[in-house]
């Protein structure tokens, strides 16, 4: 019953609305290819080395190679073309080399956490799920009004505390508080999911002799991947954007993480006021594994953003 | 009997986790709070002091209307932007255009929020950054700034970081609510004769009211928290003016080492966040739980 209408003005509206949201990042990307001096002559514009390399390859498939020159002397076309992509990635050699550590290191911790609540929060799902027992109730409630504990609250207090127990410094002081945050969203995921589980498929197992574990391990866990997925992206969407605890937990930067890592970067930038294209290929190697994640796993990640709107 | 311990050994990782590392802090926060107290110095116990000399402390009022303003302003945003880029995506005819676009605007999600304040500082907002290099091209140099460090536009130019507001989650989440009006409610409208913007103002923004509720609440809850984005890229200055209770918390806590007073700080936004969601679950309906329809 709809009339037809043309979609084009609307296409025109989101395009415009894209182009504004995505500007500065597509700005960055271009940048992160640009030396500091070019960028110091001009903020704007393609990378040097990249009309370098096409003013090379042009001159060489138009039988021009004395105009392949590097300053003054003529150089044969693959070594102009070695040095324009060395001068290309300078940024990204030289923020890699300090990159690394931070984004191992982010790497270690956001999937130590996403193993750990996948585990302590599926076996505590699944029983809440599938048994009755004392307390069920008031337990299952008492972990979501954990929910209703803002961050700003326990910042101060958690760290004073985790200073007490001597963790400062250290993976376990993000891993285990990022276990303990994170499994409250995932128990009421999973729990959600598990509830929809046929009735049939454990009764059958009982019957075969399994136990709580078994049939835990045998027949929730497998049927699960979907809901393990979202679990896992949610979680390393968090802990991969956490800044604040790392930052106060971590003084020591052999265990700075991507977001710290960045931020201490920034401060040493502003100090010697040094090398734009090393940040800017900093910001974007910080994207680089998340972005892997979006497109490899597209549906559950779109899944896993919405359902962590909850986490207020 | 025995059976329920073994459920009980179970669920034990979860609530011991949850003792450790979220209650104790959370009891621990009330606690100092009636304490002066410095890391490694001795606790004296002041009672509500720290609560009445924040309530006179010369960054309270200020601080206080810097949050009122960033926040009122998300909201803002967040019910209008996102909203209607949803509405746009979903009037769109083709299925695969419109996840298209669903995951082009989710994309920047990809990129880390210290990386995205850290851009907006140094490609947006910088001496020749975007916006001074826009106002000289269109004949205005003489507007241009450092739009952080001129006391006049320091908080409008933190308000304006992630413009226009687009990217993220907020879309997907209008959209779930969109999809879920059923389509004989659009084909009543256009019988009864309501186009374009009426149809959307009477028909689509009343029906999707849970989900502009939750963002609101979300919203209002992030903006009493946020100073993240404060502390990277002005740090509250110039002077005070971008100053937000939050990030006077931390400031205390971490650079004056008054840890009593930040956590009464702490105790004080979290009563405010209590008393926000409790007006909202009593006086407006609750908002439903919305599980990632896509």
């Amino acid at each position: 019953m709809r009339k037809r209408r043309s979609d084009i003005p609307i296409h025109l509206a989101l395009i415009a609305i894209a182009a504004m949201t995505l500007l500065p990042f597509a700005f960055v990307i271009n940048n992160s290819f640009r030396r500091t001096n070019e960028q110091f002559h001009g903020f704007f514009g393609l990378p040097v080395a990249l009309k370098d390399a096409a003013r090379f390859t042009h001159a060489h498939l138009s039988g021009h190679p004395d105009r392949i020159k590097l300053g003054d002397d003529v150089v044969p076309y693959a070594d102009a073309m070695r040095h324009c992509f060395s001068e290309l990635v300078f940024g990204f050699t030289y923020a890699w080399g300090i990159f690394r550590p931070y984004m191992l290191n982010s790497l270690f911790v956001s999937l130590a956490s996403a193993l750990g609540v996948v585990i302590v929060a599926s076996l505590s799902a699944y029983v809440f799920s599938r048994y009755h027992f004392p307390g069920h109730r008031a337990l299952f409630l008492a972990i979501l009004s954990f929910m209703m504990i803002p961050g700003v609250l326990t910042l101060v207090p958690s760290f004073l505390w985790v200073k007490q127990l001597h963790l400062l410094n250290s993976y376990s002081v993000l891993i285990l508080p990022y276990i303990a945050g994170g499994q409250i969203i995932a128990i009421f995921l999973f729990k959600g999911f598990f509830d929809g589980l046929p009735q049939e498929l454990f009764e059958s197992a009982r019957l075969d002799g399994a136990g709580h574990f078994q049939q835990y391990w045998h027949i929730v866990l497998p049927l699960s991947k979907q809901i393990i997925a979202v679990v896992v992206i949610v979680n390393i969407l968090s802990t991969w954007n956490n800044f604040l605890w790392p930052q106060i937990a971590n003084g020591d930067a052999n265990y700075a993480v991507v977001a710290s890592g960045l931020y201490l970067m920034s401060q040493a930038q502003n100090v010697a006021n040094a090398d734009k294209s090393t940040m800017f290929a900093a910001y974007v190697i910080s994207a680089i594994p998340l972005l892997i994640l979006f497109v490899y796993a597209t549906k559950p990640f779109m899944q896993g953003v919405t359902s962590g709107a909850f986490k207020a | 009997m025995s059976d329920h311990l073994g459920l009980y050994a179970l669920l034990a990782p979860t609530f011991i986790l949850l003792a450790v590392f979220c209650l104790v802090p959370f009891v621990i926060a009330f606690a100092t709070s009636f304490f002066d107290y410095e890391v490694g110095g001795d606790a004296k116990f002041i009672g509500l002091s720290n609560y009445l000399e924040y309530f006179h402390d010369y960054t309270f009022l200020q601080s206080f209307a810097n949050m009122l303003l960033l926040t009122a302003f998300s909201v803002v945003m967040v019910m209008i932007v996102p909203l209607v880029v949803a509405k746009l995506i979903f009037s769109l005819s083709s299925e695969r255009a419109s996840y298209f676009y669903r995951i082009l605007f989710l994309l920047p999600i990809v990129i880390p929020n210290v990386a995205v304040f850290l851009i907006w500082q140094s490609v947006v907002y910088s001496e020749i950054g975007l916006v001074n290099s826009l106002l000289k091209a269109i004949g205005h140099g003489e507007l241009a700034r450092g739009w952080f460090s001129d006391p006049r536009t320091s908080i409008w130019a933190l308000a304006f970081i992630g413009f226009p507001f687009a990217g993220g989650i907020n879309i997907l989440i209008y959209y779930a609510g969109l999809t879920s009006i059923p389509d004989s409610v659009h084909e009543a409208a256009t019988l009864d004769g309501a186009t374009g913007l009426k149809k959307f103002v009477l028909i689509d923004v009343p029906l999707v009211m849970s989900q502009i509720k939750l963002l609101v609440m979300l919203t209002i809850i992030g903006g009493i928290q946020a100073f993240e984005g404060i502390y990277i890229v002005t740090k509250g200055g110039p002077g005070f003016t971008t100053t937000v209770p939050g990030l006077w918390m931390y400031f205390n806590a971490f650079k004056f080492q008054r840890m009593g007073y930040a956590c009464a700080i702490g105790v004080i936004l979290f009563l405010l966040i209590m008393l926000l969601t409790v007006i909202n679950l009593r006086y407006f309906k609750t908002t439903e739980q919305l599980q990632g329809q896509v």
